[in-house]
């Protein structure tokens, strides 16, 4: 019951923030503009027949096939909208819940409640990530439909990208929550949650560098450094990553080798291999991920109990 | 069961290493009890308050509440409170708010759409019901806060400034409101600036002063022994100035001040006043009032017999 009322009440208090149709609206406008286009065999049409572009001439200089664009497509969508701007306005929509909830004269009525702080944050936390498994839900469900149906390739592992993104958002709210406990300030909270964000893309991008550049590997210092940091952040790109490769997205775009019945790569490269095995083992990106945010949720958890009101 | 529905044994809390809020604070609140706390600013009052409902963790804390030991929760979802400048999200109407908190207080869905219904009558603000409370004004505010408060059907009621805000008729709908709950046999814990009011209502008071119980009774203990006595008279009483002081008075040209001890020391004065031939004008009986103790009991002073014994 009292969970429920929590999650209850940040839903309305997102339905209250004009972001949240902020982001609605711009979830309406993609798929609208997904919808204009469509895909079909040696033939693109943008609004319904209105304009069709020469393909034989496009796909003959990029050497793509339709289905290939349309990977593209959905790829793009999902590293940018999904993994990005999707991401950043639901940290924005939802980085309030705390400060709102701890604001003198208010936080001293919920403390009072027979609920234990713990729940009591836990209740609030889940309340954002229903916030953004709807909007995530509504956005995919409606784009995988219009991907079906206009661009005539369904992707069932698209809907993946709904418990994903709602994943590769808690990486980075659990800070945004942190930060709304200990400052009770929802700029601070935005500003600390998209810095770590740019940290743990920072990290990652070199960390991809290290890999790619064996001159870099020389410095076996700056090298564990690297990777030891790696191996504790939330791996985000890594997640986005994930969502287009399980999509079939990457796929069909032709961005990564096809895998076999055993899941193995038919296309092995000797230096790609390894950070295979370390970085693109799901259980590994996900589970460390997840152990990074159990830590940060606890120290938070752990605060919001200590602190006095 | 105990009677007492607060009983706080030896409260402290204390601020980084320096700030003591509360310096070891006893107190006990009988069931059924219409019980106020006073004191200046910065006595401490709403650190003990919010100690009492979880808000602030306590440095030391021994003693129940409603027979349990603080911050039991099946305890606090007997217990209603109203924080001072307490502040619901804008975004929810007044029958939301009324929902939301008597969930989190574990009140059963149909009790708590026949408590809202009833509360939002009771307090003059149903036609509000479904208006969200930024729009709603200071006076409705606190109404519905006091709402909120009553919507567990609370045994103790923990009250921080409820009257504020309000005008007043409002304030007079509140003292009936507290006396039909005393009635009902609910405790009401009040902290209030308004020390008319708390006379009004009260049947005990404590005055916390720097963090520390300065005085506590019921009403007529704190201010039994605090009457003094103005006796007028004409001619010259420097004769028998030591005698008068002997008896508690003090002169003030041609008035005595009589300070507590009764009848029998006003006659003794006035046997003496008139042994010296002296003529008496008047005698006129002073009571303190709350304020008077209050003033009292920041300056330091400590009028005769008031208080600390005061606990029944």
């Amino acid at each position: 019951m009292q969970v429920w009322a929590l999650i209850v009440d940040s839903f309305r208090e997102s339905l209250d923030r004009k972001i949240f149709w902020v982001l609605l609206l711009i979830e309406l406008l993609v798929a609208a503009a997904m919808f204009c286009i469509g895909f079909e065999p040696g033939r693109i049409d943008v609004l319904f027949g209105l304009w069709t572009p020469q393909t034989d001439a496009f796909t003959s200089l990029s050497g793509l096939r339709t289905d290939r664009i349309a990977g593209l497509a959905v790829h793009f969508i999902m590293d940018l909208f999904l993994g990005w701007v999707g991401i950043t306005l639901a940290i924005i929509a939802t980085a309030g819940f705390f400060p709102t909830m701890l604001e003198r004269g208010a936080v001293d009525v919920v403390l009072s409640k027979p609920i234990s702080r713990p729940k009591l944050f836990l209740g609030r936390y889940m309340g954002s990530m229903v916030f953004v498994l709807l909007h995530a839900t509504f956005f995919v469900g409606i784009t995988f439909v219009i991907i079906g149906t206009r661009w005539r390739t369904w992707l069932p592992g698209y809907l993946l990208s709904i418990p994903l993104m709602v994943l590769l958002f808690s990486y980075i709210y659990c800070i945004s929550a942190w930060a709304g406990v200990a400052y009770r300030s929802t700029v601070v909270a935005v500003i600390i949650s998209l810095a770590a964000w740019a940290c743990f893309f920072g990290i990652q991008t070199t960390g991809d560098l290290f890999e790619t550049l064996p001159r870099w590997k020389e410095s076996r210092a700056a090298y564990k450094a690297i990777s030891t940091a790696r191996w504790v952040i939330p791996k985000t790109q890594d997640i986005t990553y994930l969502a287009a490769r399980w999509s079939g997205a990457s796929t069909s775009a032709g961005l990564v080798p096809e895998v076999d019945k055993d899941g193995q790569d038919m296309v092995q490269r000797a230096d790609q291999s390894e950070r295979e095995r370390m970085y693109m083992n799901p259980i590994h990106t996900i589970g460390t991920s997840l152990l990074f945010e159990a830590v940060i949720v606890a120290l938070a958890m752990w605060r919001f109990s200590r602190q006095d009101y | 069961m105990t009677n007492w529905a607060v009983d706080l044994i030896d409260v402290r809390k204390t601020y980084g290493k320096t700030v003591h809020a509360l310096r070891g604070v006893n107190i006990k609140v009988g069931r059924g009890e219409i019980f106020g706390l006073l004191g200046p600013n910065g006595a401490g009052k709403t650190t003990l308050v919010k100690i009492m409902m979880t808000v602030v963790h306590p440095s030391r804390a021994l003693g129940t509440i409603l027979g349990r030991p603080l911050g039991h929760r099946g305890k606090l979802a007997r217990t209603g409170y109203l924080p001072e400048n307490h502040r619901y999200p804008g975004y929810l109407t007044g029958a939301q708010v009324l929902d939301y908190y008597a969930a989190l207080a574990k009140v059963p869905r149909p009790q708590r759409r026949a408590n809202a219904a009833r509360l939002l009558e009771r307090f003059g603000i149903a036609r509000w019901g479904d208006t969200r409370v930024d729009k709603y004004s200071k006076g409705m505010l606190q109404r519905l806060g006091l709402a909120q408060a009553l919507m567990n059907d609370p045994e103790l009621l923990v009250l921080d400034e409820p009257t504020d805000g309000l005008d007043p008729v409002g304030r007079r709908d509140v003292r009936q409101l507290l006396l039909e709950l005393q009635q009902q046999g609910t405790t009401v814990f009040l902290n209030s600036h308004l020390l008319s009011e708390l006379e009004m209502v009260c049947d005990r008071v404590t005055i916390l002063v720097d963090g520390l119980v300065a005085r506590q009774g019921t009403l007529a203990e704190l201010t039994e022994h605090t009457v003094e006595y103005r006796v007028t008279f004409s001619g010259d009483a420097k004769p028998i100035r030591d005698k008068l002081m002997a008896l508690g008075g003090t002169l003030d040209g041609d008035m005595l001040v009589l300070a507590g001890g009764g009848t029998q020391k006003v006659n003794a004065a006035i046997d003496l006043l008139r042994s010296q031939g002296l003529s008496i004008e008047s005698v006129q009986p002073h009571r303190f009032s709350l304020e008077d103790i209050l003033v009292e009991a920041m300056s330091g002073g400590a009028p005769a017999g008031a208080g600390q014994k005061g606990t029944p």
